[in-house]
């Protein structure tokens, strides 16, 4: 038998009692203080709960931020107000293995299958009247060849050539050209391709002919003469679009004369396979595979990944294996198809978009359908794979930015004000006390009036006043640290009259006679009598004002004179919540931030009893 | 006290002169276009001279007090109740406070009384009850209580009681439109200030009850109820004669200090009910940059808790007849 030394586990070591059990009949352990108060911490059910569920919201803002990043600049208008949903990339079971075709809109996808029959999943409602789940009835017994989505409205073609659109009307999404409302039988034309931007859609007919219709105020949907015949194909971007001519070149159709679309590069001007476009720009995929984007590429679509043989391709960049042969877009990233049944995607990858699973590479896909930050691939089985923005587990609030990274990104800011402010206050708490209270006589009087002073400012007023005096003239960083130091500076005085309170009566007790009748240096008191005495007090003092100045930042910031948006803080996502119509039906925007700051400030408080009742065995009423 | 007034107003006064502005400028704006620049230039450093800006801070100070005169020789200052004037509403600080001043006072005075009302029972009834199980309910509830900052028990009251029961409305302070007169109006205006009464008595329980409770506990454990006890004096007594009084002493220091923390605390209800009070119109004018009513907020503020300092003084003497008043 190999030796085994047998250690205690790591949980005993840590937190255990180290002591030998006793027997029964022999006399009472005597404990150190500290040991004892440690043991009566840990007997304290209700403290012990509060402390694991505050390292617990400690760890998830401290650590979160490193995996969910937040950008300061996030304002996504197609995200506004989605409550809680984790479902926009499920698509159903029966499209499994099925699909005809899919569209991806802004918070929901639309899908029909071979049959005919349409489906719809995520979030789909559009305003409190309006909600694309509600297909109409000829949509439902029509036979749907292909759909579109756009970013409140839906396009549906049924295999008759008929066009339907429904969802918001109001900005004339349904305004269809009276050419295309001839169904075929009656000799309409034969739509080949719908698509859909932000409330503008297109239709090209197989005679090569293109219709926009849509929301005219911001879309550029007219049609120059000559580009209306020999169209092969038609990208939208949000409020423009581009053609693909039957002699493969790339034309931008509409009549606005400069715009980030008109400058198409020369190399497109032929021998183009294929396009796409995202929100602000437009990319075409050549016939040696070349990829070309134009447009605002803000958002990283013009890093098109290199062509690189398979061998030489890992797993940390996204490169291209084969030549690309089609190309899609979604709001703010492309997708391309490759020769070899592989997909890569990039451009921004804000919502995951472009990190492909494992899975989608493994099968040959056969086609992929993009829009938005969603991507559904399907491969040579039917299968489909997804990818992108699945949702927003606690939903988004008044500017699209999702509650969950401004709860993990904001609690960093909030926890790291009320500890740095706690810290400040109870350095020069103890600073002054300690004086006080040591020195007494001159020295007692000056600091209790000066204490005084501050006490007899009104905290929150004063608070408010100084970071609008000067926080106004300071930029966004430093007015965080002004915060810091404006709740540090005012709420020193409980610290203050504490320690000096707790020097006064300890001087006064018997074992430190006892310790200067036996002629103990005064340092050595000071040290070793007096100052382990007035922690225990400070510890307590310590954790009961940082739930304190959490709470004054977070009302600070409430109120809109603390942490200055966009920085996120659980006061400021806060501030927009007292009228009755996000109360009601934004529920999610005040419940979960209220709910996880309460949560926090409730278990240090139960934490800092808790270590009051340990230091002091006597509160509890033995 | 006096010398405390005198340095927080000082404070406050500095702060806000480093605001930026130039009142004479602004009086001479007018007459700028019609003046030519160099009698224009002559006049402005008339009126600075004559309205004293160039004077050191501490001499404008004591002027803005009312303590020492003005150039043209008469005292005109907070003494005098000259307040200033607002910028932003065009007429005296006096005028704009004088209706926010009321509400918050009775809404105020009408939440400690409600408080006061439900907590001191309950932390006597706790006290007694120390560690039963409803005790410990009641303490965990408490903590609940006092950790959940005010605007949050706003939220979740005005979910339940406004929006899905409709019982109070959402914000506001009287019906719009509505003129009533007498009792009718006080009826209005209670109807309105319901909620916001109900979080602010809500906010205070927890805190509040554990300091009562706490306090008794003390109170019950001295010697002398042991032998009021033994002596086979009635429970009722015992609790309410002998114990209550000992802890009135911490209790009084509790209700005023904390009668403080809610009147810079209703800023908070305030702005979240839309009640135009003190609070809010302190809001108003810093984001308004109308400073002389801040200022004017702020100093109301600070003579209140400077009040209620030198009131706690006064009724611990009165309590507890050991400590003596010598100040």
């Amino acid at each position: 038998m190999p030796e085994k030394k047998k250690k205690p586990s790591i949980w005993r070591r840590l937190f255990g009692n180290r002591n030998t059990e006793t027997n029964i009949l022999a006399e009472e352990q005597i404990q150190s203080p500290g040991r004892m108060m440690l043991s009566n911490f840990l007997h304290n059910k209700l403290g012990m709960t509060g402390l694991i569920i505050f390292l617990l919201i400690f760890v998830f803002v401290f650590i979160g931020p490193y995996f969910i990043q937040i950008d300061l600049g996030d304002n996504d208008n197609t995200q506004i107000h989605v409550p809680p949903i984790n479902s926009m990339l499920e698509v159903p079971k029966e499209l499994d293995g099925n699909i005809q075709d899919i569209a991806a809109g802004a918070t929901f996808g639309l899908g029909c299958d071979k049959d005919g029959k349409i489906y719809i999943w995520g979030y789909t409602k559009i305003t409190d009247t309006i909600d694309l789940k509600d297909i109409p009835e000829e949509v439902l017994e029509a036979k749907i060849v292909s759909v579109a989505a756009g970013y409140d409205h839906a396009v549906a073609l049924g295999d008759d050539g008929q066009l339907y659109v429904w969802g918001n009307k109001r900005l004339g999404q349904d305004r269809i050209p009276q050419e295309l409302k001839v169904s075929r039988k009656k000799g309409g034309k034969n739509i080949i391709q719908i698509e859909a931007g932000y409330q503008c859609s297109g239709a090209l007919t197989d005679e090569g002919n293109v219709y926009f219709w849509g929301n005219t105020n911001m879309c550029d949907l007219d049609v120059r003469k000559d580009y209306r015949e020999g169209v092969k194909k038609f990208a939208i971007a949000t409020y423009h679009y581009c053609l693909l001519m039957e002699d493969g070149s790339v034309v931008y159709g509409g009549i606005e004369k400069t715009n980030a679309f008109n400058r198409i590069p020369e190399s497109l001007s032929s021998g183009v396979v294929d396009i796409a476009a995202t929100g602000d720009t437009m990319a075409g995929v050549k016939e040696n595979g070349e990829i070309i984007v134009w447009g605002n590429t803000a958002h990283s679509e013009n890093k098109v990944p290199e062509r690189v043989s398979a061998a030489e391709a890992d797993d940390e960049e996204p490169v291209m294996t084969a030549k690309p042969l089609e190309i899609y877009g979604g709001r703010y990233h492309y997708t391309a198809l490759m020769e070899n049944g592989d997909v890569v995607s990039w451009g921004d990858n804000g919502h995951h978009q472009i990190d492909i699973p494992a899975s989608v590479n493994e099968k040959d896909i056969e086609t992929v359908f993009a829009g938005f930050y969603q991507n559904y691939a399907v491969d040579v089985d039917g299968d489909v794979h997804t990818w992108g923005l699945k949702g927003h587990p606690l939903g988004t609030d008044d500017l699209g930015r999702d509650i969950l990274t401004r709860i993990i990104n904001g609690g960093q800011i909030t926890m790291t004000v009320g500890f740095v402010a706690v810290i400040i206050a109870i350095v020069i708490g103890v600073i002054m006390g300690g004086l006080a209270g040591y020195f007494g006589g001159k020295v007692d009087m000056l600091v209790m009036r000066i204490a005084e002073v501050f006490g007899a400012i009104p905290f929150l007023p004063f608070a408010m006043l100084l970071s609008a005096i000067i926080g106004t003239r300071i930029d966004v960083t430093k007015r965080m640290y002004l915060i810091m130091v404006v709740l540090g500076v005012l709420s020193w005085t409980g610290t203050c009259r504490l320690i000096r309170a707790q020097i006064l009566a300890e001087r006064e007790k018997e074992f430190v006679t006892a310790a200067q009748a036996m002629g103990v240096r005064e340092r050595t008191i000071i040290f070793k009598h007096i100052l382990p005495n007035v922690l225990n007090v400070l510890l307590v003092e310590a954790t009961l004002s940082f739930a304190t100045c959490m709470l004054t930042e977070s009302t600070l910031s409430y109120l809109g004179f603390g942490v200055p948006l966009p920085s996120p803080s659980w006061g400021n996502m806060l501030s927009g919540a007292n009228n009755s119509i996000v109360i009601q039906q934004y529920w999610w925007r005040w419940v979960f931030p209220s709910l996880i700051f309460g949560i926090c400030t409730i278990c240090i408080n139960l934490v800092g009893d808790a270590i009051r009742d340990a230091v002091d065995p006597k509160s509890i009423g033995h | 006290m006096v010398v405390v007034f005198f340095i927080v107003s000082f404070v406050m006064y500095f702060l806000f002169n480093l605001i930026p502005s130039d009142p004479a400028r602004l009086e001479l704006e007018e007459m700028k276009k019609t003046l030519r620049p160099d009698v224009y230039e002559k006049m402005y450093r008339d009126l600075r001279e004559s309205m004293g800006l160039d004077d050191p801070i501490i001499v404008r100070y004591a002027r803005w007090l009312g303590v020492i005169p003005e150039k043209s020789g008469e005292f005109n200052g907070y003494f005098q109740a000259n307040f200033g004037y607002s910028n932003f509403y065009k007429k005296p600080v006096v005028n704009v406070i004088s209706a926010p001043i009321r509400t918050t006072v009775f809404m105020n005075i009408f939440a400690t009384i409600l408080a006061l009302g439900i907590t001191i029972p309950l932390g006597i009834w706790c006290a007694v009850h120390k560690g039963s199980r409803r005790d410990n309910f009641v303490q965990v509830f408490s903590i609940v209580g006092y950790s959940i900052p005010i605007y949050i028990i706003a939220l979740v009251f005005i979910y339940v009681f406004a929006v899905l029961l409709r019982w109070f409305p959402v914000s506001g302070i009287g019906t719009p439109g509505a003129n009533y007169t007498g009792l009718r109006a006080f009826l209005d205006e209670l109807y309105y200030l319901g909620l916001p009464l109900i979080v602010m008595t809500f906010a205070s329980l927890g805190g509040m009850s554990r300091y009562v409770r706490s306090a008794m506990i003390e109170a019950l454990s001295m010697d002398h109820i042991r032998t009021a006890r033994a002596k086979g004096v009635k429970e009722r007594v015992v609790i309410y004669s002998h114990a209550w009084r000992n802890a009135l002493l911490p209790v009084v220091t509790l209700i005023i200090s904390w009668f403080l923390g809610i009147f810079s605390g209703s800023v908070l209800v305030e702005s979240t009910f839309g009640i135009s009070g003190m609070g809010r119109l302190y809001i108003q004018s810093l984001s308004n940059h109308d400073f002389e009513v801040s200022l004017f907020v702020q100093m109301f503020y600070t003579v209140v808790s400077l009040v209620g300092a030198l009131l706690m003084d006064l009724i611990y003497g009165f309590v507890d007849p050991r400590i003596r008043v010598n100040k």
